[in-house]
């Protein structure tokens, strides 16, 4: 999964949303680190559709525009928890052996 | 109209009909609430080019199901074929003039690689599917260019094997299995039964005089298996089959000059020339994604005519 993917799931998780509001919501749990642009973000979210890990919530017309809501289903769900723990073992291992480094060079750092 | 707006609409319009039917309007929205820039513009044209170039795969449920049908009944009606050549050679070495029995190594590369693509089709692993279908991609090959520098025409009259070959070995990489047997598996089957029969029926057999009529009744069995499919999937395997189905056409209308110049000059060593060989591999490439489209759209036509939306 990409890093994109799993920020994208990661906003849904937090509730419906429009395509704007993903894109606010990445960028401010990234602290700004990762913009996504419409044309990246509509893709994502077509392949998610297609995969069948997100799908429409609700559709709202504001100033004449169409906005559509998405939301996490429960593939999606799994989906993600698959990710977060896969991340989270190589986190605690990349961890474990920079812990074992600093042990073994007396806590020096490079 | 703002002029923001009309240049996002240029840029838009590069995308699929079909993907802007579905998002132009929420995207147009995201454009004007977000910042402009050249990075903007370059995502939106990357974008459209990969949803041009990923279209044709659409790698919907759909697809991967009868990507899987294919890989079943492409596998059983290969290894059908492989075996109706163990056929002829049992057959033939039984009769009093005939042969000993001999079935040589390309013969058995087509039969144990076809066996374990459809072992693994039905079954898993996946990846020694694979291996067994390019086995028996090598082994179709190999049956026709033993004798290529000889008779080229051999390589032709066997061309639609070695596509179908092609077409199991890349259906089976972005299949996904379903519930086993795969629905229409009972008719494909027996077309299979019949192709290995065929083999069996040489001169002086009680069946000889229908021997010519068995392959159309092959035919007629897997068409029916293929028609008892579901439409979205059977549309597919039919996009699927279309590549081996056209090469009927395109040898015989293509090649029929050289075939018949080949068989009236056995001596001749007129080969397949690198424009022939070209069209021969791009004709049934360019079919596949030529009716994968037409499907595409009509699918597209049909949703749009069940929701009531317009296109724009």
């Amino acid at each position: 999964m990409t890093e994109p993917t799993f920020l994208m799931l990661t906003a849904l998780a937090g509730g419906p949303k429009h395509g704007y509001a993903v894109i606010e919501d990445v960028a401010r749990m990234t602290e700004g680190r990762v913009r996504l642009r419409a044309g990246t973000l509509y893709a994502a979210l077509d392949r998610l559709r297609t995969e069948g890990l997100i799908e429409v919530d609700r559709e709202e017309v504001v100033q004449s525009r169409l906005r559509r809501y998405y939301r996490l289903t429960g593939a999606g769900e799994q989906s993600l928890a698959a990710e977060s723990a896969r991340l989270r073992a190589q986190a605690a291992m990349a961890e474990g052996r920079l812990r074992a480094r600093r042990t073994e060079f007396g806590g020096a750092t490079a | 109209m703002t002029s923001p707006e009309v240049r996002y609409r240029r840029l838009l319009a590069l995308y699929p009909r079909e993907f802007r039917r579905e998002y132009e309007d929420e995207m147009l929205g995201v454009l004007m609430a977000d910042s402009p820039g050249p990075a903007q513009v370059f995502d939106l044209v990357r974008s459209a080019l990969a949803a041009h170039l990923s279209r044709p795969f659409a790698p919907g449920r759909d697809w991967r199901r009868a990507a899987w049908v294919v890989q079943v009944f492409g596998s059983m009606l290969m290894l059908a074929m492989a075996l109706r050549v163990v056929a002829i050679e049992v057959t033939a070495s039984t009769l009093p003039y005939g042969n000993r029995f001999d079935l040589d190594t390309v013969e058995t590369l087509r039969v144990v690689g076809w066996s374990v693509a459809l072992a693994s089709a039905l079954f898993g692993p996946r990846l020694i599917g694979h291996a067994g279908a390019v086995v028996g991609l090598v082994g179709e090959i190999g049956a026709p260019a033993r004798y290529y520098l000889d008779t080229p025409a051999m390589v032709l009259y066997s061309y639609w094997l070695i596509v179908g070959a092609a077409v199991v070995l890349a259906a089976g990489l972005g299949a996904k299995r379903g519930t086993w047997p795969p629905r229409g598996s009972v008719p494909v089957a027996a077309a299979g039964v019949v192709l290995v029969l065929h083999g069996f029926v040489l001169f002086g057999n009680v069946l000889w005089p229908i021997r010519a009529a068995l392959p159309w009744v092959a035919v007629a069995l897997a068409g029916l298996g293929v028609w008892r499919l579901r439409p979205a999937v059977r549309r597919r395997v039919v996009a699927w089959a279309v590549p081996v189905v056209v090469t009927v056409p395109v040898v015989r209308v293509g090649f029929g000059g050289f075939i018949e110049y080949n068989g009236f000059h056995p001596e001749s060593l007129r080969l397949l020339g690198a424009v022939q060989v070209a069209a021969l591999v791009l004709v049934p490439v360019a079919t596949f994604f030529v009716v994968a489209e037409l499907n595409r759209r009509l699918e597209a036509s049909r949703a749009v005519s069940r929701t009531g939306v317009a296109d724009k």
